[in-house]
Order: C-alpha cells, then sequence, then structure tokens
C-alpha cells in the first residue's frame, strides 16, 4: 500500500520521483539566499548551509507526514466504508509513504556531506535511532490530527497556520544559540527540534558555532530524556484517542 | 427465539449470525452557515440535526451453511445491515454476533485504483482482503484464470469495462479464506456466461458449507438460490422466511406500500 501510494503520487508528472528532492532542495535554496545570504547567517559557519539542508529536510518531513496523515482517513473513505480491518493501517501508510520520501532525501544530504570532506564518525549509528524517535513523534501528532480531522474538518486550516508556526519557532534557519536560554530549554522538549539539533551535532561535529548545540548541551545531562518522554506521551495519546473513535470512522468521514 | 427457524436443530449456540434487536441511527447535520454574513455572525451557533432511524429492532439468526438473502427498497437498511455485521458501523442498540471467519469486505474491487494495472489491482486488492504474498501468488493464476482477463492483465483498470472490473473483483473476492461471506449487491454488471459461471461458484460453498448473506434486488437470485430470505423495508423486518412467500410480501408490499408497513411481520417456515 505504502509502495502503491508513493508510486501513485508521482505517476504522470514528467519528472517523477525528482520532485521529491526538488522541493526541499527549491525551499533550501531560497532560505539559503534570504538568510544566509541577505540576513547573513552564513557568515556564522562555514557549515550553515549543510545545517539548514538538514534542518529543512527534517522539518519537512514532519510537516508532510502529518499533513498527508491528517487527511488520510477522510481521503480513504470509501474504503472505510467497505471494509473490515485495523483504520490505523492508513495513518501509517501515509505516515510511511512521507517517510520514503523522506529516506531519498537523507541521501541527497548525504551527498553534501560527502562532497563537504565530512568523514564519518562512530556514533553516527545514533542517528538512525533519533530518526525513529522524530517519526514516532510525527506519527502520534498525526493520529491526534487525523482524528480531529473526521469530526472538524477546520482541523486542516489551524494545522496549516500550526506548521508554519512551528517552522519558524523551530531552529530551522537560525541557530539555536540565537534564542534566550529560556526559550532555548523550550524548543528543546520539542522533539523534532531535538532531533534536528542532535543529528547537527553528530554530523558537524567540526562546527564550534552555536549552530550544532545539542540537547545534551542544553538540557543537561538528561540530554534528550524530557523531548523522548514528550515523544512517548505524545504517542499513547494518539494511539488512545484514535482507538477510542475508531468505530465512528466510518459514518463520519 | 425463533423457534420455527429450519435449521434451528443446531440449537442457539451455533448460529453463524445472531442479530437481536439490533438499531442504528443516524445523525444528519442540518446544512449551516449558507453565507459568509451568518458565518461572522454566529460562528458558533450550531444548527440542529435530523435522526434518521435506519434500522429498527432487527432481529434474525443465520444458520451455519445457510444462503441467506436479504432485499427491500432503496433506503430501506439493507446496506447498513450488512456494514453492522461486519462491523464496519457501529449499532446503537441490540447485539450481533457472528461465528467463523468473516469476509472483511460487502462490495466488491475495493481499493481498486483506475491508473494501475489490473495486475497491481489483484496485488492490492488482494492483500486489502487479507491474503498474504504467498497465498496470493499461490492463487494469482486462478485469479486471473477465472475472470478470463489473461489478455488485459498488464492494461490500466480505467480502460477495463465496467463488467471486466466487476469480474476481476469477483475472482479476487472468492480468493479469500472465509466461513461467512456477506456481498451487497454484486452481480448486476456481468454478462450471462459470467453470471452463470459465479452461480456455480454460490453452489461450491454450499458444498463446502460455507455461509452467504446476499443483499439483492434480484428476486431470481433468491428465490433460485437463498434457502431463506429477509425483507427489510423502513429500516424494520417485514418478512422473515422461505424466499417464495417473502418474494411474494414484497410484491404485495409494492402494490400497496401503506398497507405493506401496517402489516404485521410474517415469519414462514419450510
Amino acid at each position: 500500500m505504502v509502495l502503491a501510494e508513493f508510486k501513485l503520487k508521482y505517476a504522470g508528472s514528467v519528472l517523477g520521483y525528482v520532485w521529491s528532492v526538488l522541493k526541499p532542495l527549491s525551499l533550501f535554496t531560497i532560505m539559503y539566499l534570504v538568510f544566509g545570504r541577505l540576513f547573513r547567517l552564513d557568515d556564522i559557519s562555514e557549515y550553515y548551509p549543510i545545517a539548514l539542508l538538514v534542518g529543512i529536510v527534517l522539518f519537512m518531513f514532519f510537516s508532510d507526514a502529518t499533513s498527508q496523515g491528517m487527511v488520510s482517513l477522510v481521503h480513504r473513505e470509501s474504503l472505510l466504508r467497505r471494509l473490515r480491518f485495523p483504520r490505523m493501517i492508513i495513518p501509517a501508510a501515509a505516515t510511511l509513504t512521507a517517510a520514503m520520501t523522506f529516506v531519498v532525501n537523507l541521501l541527497v544530504v548525504g551527498g553534501f556531506v560527502a562532497w563537504d570532506g565530512i568523514v564519518p564518525q562512530l556514533d553516527w549509528l545514533l542517528i538512525p535511532l533519533l530518526l525513529i524517535e522524530l517519526y514516532l513523534f510525527t506519527f502520534g501528532i498525526a493520529l491526534i490530527l487525523t482524528t480531529a480531522f473526521v469530526f472538524l474538518r477546520d482541523t486542516a486550516q489551524v494545522w496549516e497556520l500550526g506548521v508554519q508556526l512551528l517552522f519558524y519557532a523551530s531552529p530551522v534557519v537560525y541557530p539555536v544559540s540565537f534564542l534566550p536560554s529560556w526559550a532555548r530549554d523550550l524548543v528543546f522538549l520539542f522533539p523534532p527540534t531535538q532531533v534536528m539539533q542532535d543529528v547537527r551535532a553528530l554530523v558537524l561535529y567540526e562546527d564550534d558555532s552555536g549552530m550544532t548545540l545539542s540537547s545534551a548541551d542544553a538540557l543537561g545531562s538528561s540530554g534528550p530524556l524530557l523531548p523522548i518522554a514528550t515523544t512517548l506521551v505524545v504517542l499513547t495519546l494518539g494511539v488512545t484517542l484514535f482507538k477510542r473513535y475508531e468505530p465512528w470512522f466510518a459514518e463520519r468521514t | 427465539m425463533n423457534p420455527g427457524l429450519p435449521s434451528a436443530l443446531n440449537g442457539a449456540a451455533s448460529a453463524a449470525i445472531d442479530v437481536a434487536g439490533v438499531s442504528k441511527f443516524f445523525r444528519l447535520p442540518h446544512e449551516r452557515r449558507t453565507t459568509l454574513k451568518e458565518y461572522f455572525s454566529h460562528p458558533f451557533r450550531r444548527s440542529g440535526y435530523e435522526v434518521q432511524r435506519a434500522l429498527q429492532d432487527v432481529s434474525f439468526r443465520v444458520e451455519p451453511g445457510e444462503f441467506f438473502g436479504i432485499m427491500g427498497p432503496n433506503g430501506g437498511g439493507k446496506s447498513t445491515l450488512l456494514k453492522i455485521i461486519s462491523g464496519i458501523y457501529r449499532h446503537d442498540a441490540g447485539t450481533v454476533r457472528v461465528n467463523g471467519r468473516l469476509s472483511p469486505f460487502i462490495e466488491l474491487g475495493v481499493g481498486f485504483n483506475p491508473e494501475l494495472t489490473g495486475r497491481d489491482n489483484i496485488r492490492i486488492n488482494g492483500t486489502l482482503l487479507g491474503l498474504d504474498r504467498r497465498k496470493l501468488r499461490a492463487r494469482y493464476d486462478d485469479i486471473v484464470e477465472f475472470c478470463e482477463l489473461e489478455r488485459f492483465i498488464d492494461q490500466k483498470l480505467k480502460n477495463y469495462s465496467s463488467g471486466m472490473q466487476v469480474r476481476l473483483a469477483y475472482a479476487i473476492a472468492i480468493q479469500v479464506d472465509f466461513d461467512i461471506l456477506l456481498l451487497d449487491e454484486v452481480l448486476a454488471v456481468g454478462d450471462e456466461s459470467f453470471q452463470q459461471k459465479c452461480f456455480g461458484t454460490f453452489a461450491q460453498f454450499r458444498e463446502e458449507g460455507k455461509t452467504v448473506v446476499l443483499v439483492t434486488h434480484s428476486l431470481d437470485l433468491i428465490q433460485q438460490f437463498a434457502d431463506r430470505a429477509l425483507l427489510l423495508l423502513d429500516g424494520r423486518v417485514q418478512a422473515l422466511g422461505v424466499p417464495g412467500d417473502v418474494v411474494a410480501r414484497y410484491h404485495a408490499g409494492l402494490a400497496s406500500p401503506i398497507a405493506a408497513t401496517n402489516l404485521p411481520v410474517v415469519e414462514t417456515a419450510s
């Protein structure tokens, strides 16, 4: 189902899968020109472009997966009304489809990293764990959103704004060290921020600007424990809410 | 509960499907906020809704191995009833008990995608209906052979005629493992020879002791194959029993619908 959806999404468009790479790259180009050059964030570190690209690709996964997960139940309405099956497969397939695009994008990021001559380290093995954490958080949010969207279609508008807000509230385009310390601790509680910063810290280990501040640097020795707790809470909440309203999905979508 | 049933010899506990006092209501909200001005002046005003009674106190049992027909006019509650038995809708009152593996679908061609080939659609539809990869590979040839679409299997589904799509869908559906098959209006399309082929599978299900519940408008089909039939009108059981009597009641009801609703519920046994 995931494969079929991925295939269909780009069927009929000339550039096909290339679009899934071009989208973050073009956003990267815009953001780099505006913030890197115009606002001179480029001067902070020679690694600003890579950090920006990592941030954009990670955040774009969060935004795509939650938005597509949100509408997935309603879009699959005809399936819900004709077939008995665990409803959670639908948002899972939608978010996993976004995850596939994400993996393709990561390969591109990997290409940039290699081109910059950054030597892989053993602790990069932690990166997949961080990405799993990101996926679980994203899936939890998608479950909450898709349940809400079935009963209240305004959710889509609210979330569109929410994503915009989170994009600028998270240190995607600017270094997290720019934030006052209270705000810095706060944004680290948002798992995508923590994952983004920890991935940056692991990959750009040679960077000594404030851009690659990891969760351990910001939150102390407990490091990523709080964001991981957030992830588990959101995931549990999502699953509980989804299961609670599952019997009514078919007639309300 | 229903002492006159033909195969009550199996006892109450072993009914394939036991539906007791089931009711279902749909809440249909009234259209609200038609103009922008209205939207802004009463942004949080909730307009009322209408309660539609889709099913009211429906009770019946289907015995294992039985071919059970459900008929009735449009909007009578047939599809809703099937969806409740299959667990797609949640009922508001009563109990539904099912013994045996239920087919997970009630309509054919679920998840068919017009942009994909027949081959891909067999794979997707089969997976959705619960065939794992191994079973799907083993039964793939049977599916293609049954629907007689070898020549078209690598073409996109949107280039199939509607009859061809139904043939493909039915061929996949009968490859699914089930004890109880629920089907909603399936054979309306499809030519004579394919219909004969489907009737052949009905006979086969009977031999294998499988239970079939079929919603249909085809009274011929019910009279020819069903052991018993149920007539649903306005969400109530109007008649339950041998197909001949129930079909006669249906005709009587069509002739004078008002009289029919006032008739007492009949139950007949062979």
